[in-house]
């Protein structure tokens, strides 16, 4: 399954607490102080804190080792080179960096649901809200998040289906049934979100929409 | 109360007929539509809540013309797709059912314990926050099922709603669908459950062929198409 998905746990944890939005100010700023300071000491110490409210968050043991071992790769890689070029204390820094804002990422994601997530993302789209209803933009996130693991199954029936008629490496017999499939799952996608009154709600809300009515919602201006 | 008013539905661009002018009243509580793949049983349901709309004629629901009020119409009208998988939206079990409930509820901790007591009603309790694409076909059909009734609609029309799932999960589903204490108008190809109503509708070629009791129907479309295989083999 992709990371993203299925990180968030429920929890009590400090960090579930906070609001969406001081998390992500938080790894902003964090990712930005962290770039300034090119002391070592302090770096290790940053990365120690950051890995320290990961483990707070008690995330999914498998994912976050998985995650934790390719980004500590990664480092290895960059501060081995940082060192072979004889700056010691830069290859620490950047190793160091790299693991701390990994790690409060993947804590941010995995003490923060989708639903809140949204809201923030809504939230901040507000200045567009002329051109764009406030639950668009959260609606468009969501949609696009939903449809990833969605089109990878497209695209593992379209080859098992190729193979299975004994045409093998035929870009053509993959991505020609991917897209008109993936096509198809838009389309019925369309036909729900019509069905459930999403759409029609977002209309509703959009400042534009409320000076025309057609159908007279309450709290009409 | 459904009424079709010579409605008619034609392919946009060919201009074949995919229904022809169709006139009835459905108001009976438990009502099913069954005919052969492409026969018009699904424009037939989509046009009950505005998914497809006529070109000519006119469907009403509640007095509301599903071309004019459309939003109005979909707001009193469930819909039940085939496939589930399409139906859902959001990443998990639970913020898709809150998505249903953002019209109804406004603030967000109701929404999540409405949310909530939806998904125990339906026997996803437990389900809440696992993700969507890790639900089992028949557990997504009951999280479709679960968004559509939270919306709290007078009509539900289910599109094959048990074509995809296994016997258990066919029997949980449709007895769940038995139960709804509002109007239900259900596609169906499972002749059993076609007949657990109090009116049924045979359609094809796009024309509503008979409409009666269930059995007297499913024995009429029994009939149609082994006299349709007969023919073309001869």
């Amino acid at each position: 399954m992709t990371p993203t998905l299925g990180s968030f746990r429920p929890g009590a944890s400090p960090l579930h607490r906070l609001p969406a939005w001081s998390k992500v100010l938080t790894l902003f700023i964090w990712a930005i102080v962290s770039m300034v300071i090119t002391d070592p000491v302090t770096a290790l110490g940053l990365c120690a804190a950051a890995l320290l409210l990961l483990v707070s968050v008690l995330p999914s043991p498998k994912p976050t080792l998985k995650g934790l071992g390719f980004i500590l790769v990664v480092a290895a890689m960059t501060a081995a080179y940082q060192v072979y070029r004889g700056y010691v204390a830069a290859g620490i820094d950047i190793a160091a960096d790299l693991v701390g804002l990994f790690a409060l990422s993947l804590a941010v994601t995995g003490s923060t649901s989708m639903n809140d997530m949204l809201d923030f993302a809504a939230r901040l789209a507000r200045p567009f809200r002329r051109i764009l209803p406030p639950t668009i933009p959260g609606l468009m996130f969501a949609i696009m998040l939903r449809t990833i693991p969605e089109v990878a199954n497209i695209m593992r029936e379209s080859r098992d289906a190729a193979k299975a008629r004994g045409i093998r490496r035929s870009p053509s017999a993959l991505m020609i049934p991917t897209a008109t499939r993936t096509v198809g799952f838009a389309l019925d996608l369309g036909a729900a979100l019509h069905a459930r009154g999403i759409g029609d709600e977002a209309r509703f809300d959009a400042p534009s929409a409320r000076r025309t009515p057609l159908t007279a919602p309450a709290g009409t201006e | 109360m459904i009424e079709f008013k010579e409605a008619a539905v034609v392919a946009p661009e060919s201009g074949v007929p995919i229904l022809h002018p169709t006139t009835l009243t459905l108001s009976e509580q438990r009502i099913t539509i069954i005919g052969a793949n492409g026969s018009g049983k699904s424009t037939l349901a989509r046009l009950i809540n505005g998914l497809a709309l006529p070109v000519s004629g006119s469907v009403q629901v509640d007095g509301l013309d599903t071309r004019k009020h459309g939003a109005l119409v979909r707001r009193k009208v469930g819909f039940l797709f085939t496939d589930p998988s399409a139906q859902l939206i959001m990443p998990t079990a639970l913020e898709d059912v809150m998505l249903s409930l953002r019209r109804v509820v406004r603030t967000k901790s109701e929404r999540v314990n409405a949310a909530l007591a939806a998904l125990e009603d339906i026997g996803l309790g437990d389900k809440g926050d696992v993700s969507v694409n890790a639900l089992s076909g028949g557990q997504r059909q009951l999280l479709a099922l679960a968004g559509v009734l939270t919306a709290t609609p007078l009509v539900v029309v289910a599109d094959e709603p048990t074509t995809l799932l296994d016997l258990r999960w066919k029997a949980h589903v449709g007895a769940l669908l038995q139960a709804l204490p509002i109007q239900l108008i259900e596609v169906t190809h499972d002749l059993e459950a076609a007949t657990r109503a109090q009116r049924t509708l045979v359609i094809d070629e796009g024309s509503v062929v008979f409409d009666g009791s269930p059995v007297d129907a499913v024995a009429h479309y029994r009939d149609l198409m082994y006299r349709k295989t007969s023919e073309s083999r001869s």
